[in-house]
């Protein structure tokens, strides 16, 4: 079983072409993601992909920051065979967007452009600096086998309910199990779905514990820090300006011109790093914190009491100037947007409100989002259109993965009496 | 924390649904003129129905879309302070995909409020205490409005009397919101502070700014309203922000009207084929069971929760029960029953059962004014049946768009899969299912048909009578000022 990898790349492009770049998003947007220009759905390893358009931005004192072109993906890995299989099945559509980027790879013949495009991808991939996952090690083929598992009982269960009525819960498992048994096609369902690769299961053992270990050892440097930065984040957050503005209309209408076609949704947002090195410092250490929590708490299937999210990542971009977060979510904004106020507020404040203009915050996780339409009004401000976006399962929402993966989980082997109801109940 | 209603200046309707004015009439016009219909909608104003007033022979209250607005000339940068889904209108095409209006619900097959049909700008709502007055109310407020071509009518959407029951036979309108400062309100709010959750009633007070615009809502906050710079009103006819601004918003909500037709025959005749005996006869009692489980409800009203096997007149408007605690598997109402999906009360993440769960839920309410229509004089041809749907509520997207979308027609609501609401929800495909949960195992209903379309809507403004005032007599004409 695979592990799921977050892939950014992106590139700059000049302020020239930008206007074409956003044309070019919005015909292969209208022709549908699955359409000829990014046919992602040929390419196996994917569960979401998008396209996008970061639009560019005033550096104040600094130089400003350009627009880019964002490849955002949530696939299996290993790295190398899905750029592979993105260029031989993608690549033309890329090579078009990419192509009005500086320096991407064109012409050449086939085997050598191929090899120099998975190059330039790779020299421009971008490292996310927290990345969820909503269940770790869940890959596109046992999502797939499990909705077809789940399928396949409930026209089981349809075509022989009158017969069934009558037989005891375990009778009803056993008459599930034997028909289940008689399908080939459903062999695999007899095993557990196999753990991620032993490298990655390493890797992530490391980091549960070395993280905790080295704050260990610079714990009385964080100690005598942490009054100070206390002192300093309540100086900060008093001199902070909130911006009152509303979305315009247009702006929202080109957002929702690209949302609530199926069951989920993409939201792709960018901001600012409020100005100086104390607001980087804080929002650099917050994702350090949030990157542990999803990595090694909240990696199964809950992110702190919200369980419509798929995939999330918060990137740097423009030297750490700022900051694109990207998600892959259930059902609409208004209930994500919700979700996160009733929810996760302070989560959301203690990354976010290190941006410029977000509501009012205490103590770097108290208020903020929970103003209700200030907060709506910042995520709209700040989201921009994801025109080309790719669902694997547009169809299943997370509920409904976890149902399909328990009842894979729950078809063979032991179960109680209780149990037997309880597995039961879940078809 | 107790808020007081300005019940003078807001709109009768938002108090009451007049139910002892059992007949009612729906006016729709276009705006034909601007000045003329400023000055017939000024006079047809000084007759609106207050919240204070408590009507024995008729009521009449009037509503106005974004476009009507613009018309009579508020017309600052994006109305601003109304929010996009009111702007946008009903049947823009990303509205129009939330709320499911697609396939043969789709706008361009209304009767009205569609692409191809005439413009809607100024809804007249009238209701008396029977036919004979509603006659002569429709009769005098068309004299007024299509004097001297001010407004042209767009269509008349009569009723059918209110006998507390819809076209299907269900009981309506059993469960309201019961709102903060409105006098029955004020008991129970005692006795939720009491007692709070489990869904019951006391957990049904809402704040009022969840209906009316300029007071706290449920999140203690103002929901966005439409304010104008004070110089739009030198006369002082508006309220004043403690910001000076001249306050349109307050005492005003926001009416969703949707023409619901009610295909009843498809309807009984569905449930009738579910339910047939082996030896192919109709099977009375099943056939109500499973339209009452369906429902959440029998016909007469009675909550499968407390009455799963048969209906009991008792528990006709019984609306004090939760699910969390009763019945959390759906093994008596089903999980994608009806008023489940409407209402969920206390089944709502993170914590079902707990009073943060319905608080969550009183986030996402509505109050329901709708009246049933058929089988003639309805304005969606001879034979048709149906409810006009009308919800009130401050907050359009988090309350009627969030129930219609992710509660009624989300295929996978409360944990289910292509199951939307399997009385009201549409249907793009033939995969649409009901389940009822039982044990050992579910009964699955599979491709089932579409029961209501869709014949027309709008989203309209309901404001206060001072905001009423103001814009038929003293908004500046054609925007200029």
């Amino acid at each position: 079983m695979p592990y799921q990898l977050a892939v950014t790349v992106r590139a700059s492009v000049p302020a020239a072409r930008v206007a074409e770049v956003q044309e070019l998003l919005r015909e292969a947007g209208r022709k549908g993601t699955a359409g000829e220009l990014f046919p992602f759905a040929e390419v196996e390893s994917i569960h979401f992909a998008r396209v996008v358009l970061i639009p560019e931005a005033p550096g104040g004192t600094d130089a400003a920051m350009p627009a880019s072109v964002v490849y955002m993906a949530e696939v299996d890995g290993p790295l190398e065979a899905h750029l592979r299989d993105l260029v031989r099945k993608a690549g033309d559509g890329l090579g078009r967007v990419f192509g009005l980027c500086d320096g991407y790879p064109a012409g050449g013949s086939p085997g050598s452009s191929e090899r120099a495009q998975i190059a330039w991808l790779r020299s421009h991939g971008t490292s996310c600096a927290a990345y969820y996952v909503n269940t770790a090690g869940r890959g596109r083929q046992q999502i797939d086998q499990e909705a077809r598992l789940r399928e396949a009982i409930e026209e089981f269960l349809d075509r022989n309910g009158p017969a069934l009525a009558g037989a005891s819960p375990a009778g009803v498992r056993a008459a599930i199990q034997e028909h289940v048994k008689g399908r080939a096609d459903l062999a695999w369902a007899r095993a557990r779905p196999a753990p991620p690769p032993l490298g990655w299961r390493v890797r992530q053992a490391v980091h549960l514990v070395g993280v905790p270990l080295a704050a260990l050892a610079l714990l009385p440097l964080l100690v005598a820090a942490l009054p100070v930065w206390a002192v300093l984040l309540r100086l900060h957050e008093r001199r902070d300006v909130p911006d009152p503005a509303r979305p315009s209309h247009d702006h929202v209408r080109e957002l929702a011109d690209c949302e609530d076609f199926v069951a989920q949704n993409p939201f792709t947002a960018v901001g600012s790093v409020k100005a100086g090195r104390f607001r980087r410092a804080t929002l650099t250490a917050v994702l350090f914190v949030v990157d542990y929590g999803v990595r090694h708490v909240f990696n199964r299937g809950n992110l702190a009491g919200v369980r419509t999210i798929h995939f999330a990542r918060w990137v740097f971009i423009d030297g750490r100037r700022r900051m694109i977060f990207a998600s892959n979510y259930d059902g609409s904004l208004e209930s994500y947007m919700d979700d996160f106020i009733d929810k996760v507020a302070w989560g959301l404040n203690a990354v976010f409100s290190n941006g410029q203009g977000y509501p009012r915050v205490r103590w770097l996780v108290l208020d903020g989002a929970k103003d209700e339409l200030a907060f709506k009004n910042y995520l709209r401000c700040h989201q921009v259109p994801t025109q080309v976006w790719y669902s694997a399962y547009d169809t299943w929402t997370l509920r409904d993965l976890n149902t399909n993966a328990r009842i894979r989980a729950g078809l063979f082997g032991p179960l109680g009496p209780a149990e037997t109801e309880a597995w039961l109940a879940l078809l | 924390m107790t808020t007081t209603l300005d019940r003078q200046d807001i709109q009768g309707l938002v108090t009451r649904g007049y139910s002892t004015l059992p007949r009612a009439g729906f006016l729709v016009f276009a705006i034909t003129q601007p000045t003329a219909a400023r000055a017939a909608l000024g006079r047809l104003a000084r007759r609106v129905t207050n919240g204070l007033s408590e009507p024995s022979d008729t009521a009449v209250n009037l509503a106005f879309t974004s476009d009507g607005l613009r018309r009579l000339g508020l017309e600052t940068p994006e109305l601003g302070g109304f929010p996009y889904e009111f702007v946008s209108g009903m049947t823009a095409p990303d509205r129009s995909r939330f709320l499911g209006d697609v396939g043969e619900n789709a706008p361009r097959y209304w009767r009205w409020g569609g692409p191809a049909t005439p413009p809607v700008h100024v809804l007249v709502m009238l209701y008396a205490r029977d036919e004979q007055r509603l006659h002569r109310l429709e009769e005098e407020t068309r004299q007024g409005a299509l004097a001297g071509g001010a407004l042209a009518e767009t269509i008349r959407l009569g009723t059918a009397e209110l006998t507390g029951h819809e076209p299907f036979g269900f009981r309506d309108g059993i469960s309201q919101p019961l709102v903060e400062g409105l006098s029955k309100a004020e008991g129970l709010s005692k006795a939720a502070a009491a007692g709070a959750g489990g869904g019951g009633e006391g957990d049904q007070v809402v704040r009022a700014g969840e209906f009316v615009l300029g007071y706290p809502n449920e999140y203690g906050l103002l929901t966005d309203r439409p304010l104008l710079p004070s110089r739009y009103d030198p006369d002082g006819l508006l309220p004043r922000t403690p910001q000076g601004a001249a306050d349109f918003g307050r005492n005003g909500s926001y009416l969703v009207f949707r023409q619901l037709r009610q295909d009843v025959e498809a309807f009984w005749g569905y449930l009738d084929a579910q339910t047939r005996r082996p030896d192919g006869s109709s099977d009375p009692a099943a056939r109500d069971a499973l339209a009452a489980r369906m429902v959440g409800r029998w016909s007469g009203g009675a909550p499968l929760v407390h009455a799963p096997r048969q209906d009991d007149p008792a528990l006709a408007t019984d609306n004090d029960f939760g699910y969390f605690a009763t019945d959390p598997d759906g093994l008596r109402c089903p999980l994608g029953a009806h008023i489940r999906r409407a209402n969920p009360r206390d089944s709502l993440d993170p914590r079902p059962g707990s009073a943060e769960s319905v608080s969550i839920g009183r986030r996402h309410r509505l109050l329901r004014r709708g009246r049933p229509y058929g089988p003639d004089g309805s304005g969606d041809g001879t034979g048709a049946r149906g409810l006009h749907f009308i919800g009130l509520n401050a907050n359009i997207s988090r309350q009627f768009e969030f129930i219609q979308h992710t509660w009624l027609n989300d295929p996978d609501f409360n944990g289910l899969h292509d199951a939307p609401d399997p009385l009201v929800g549409p249907r793009q495909d033939n995969r649409s299912t009901f389940t009822e949960q039982g044990r050992p195992v579910r009964t699955r209903h599979l491709a089932l048909p579409q029961f209501v379309t869709v014949r027309g809507g709008a989203y309209f403004f309901l404001p206060g009578l001072r905001a009423l005032h103001w814009l038929c007599t003293a908004a500046p004409e054609g925007g200029q000022q």
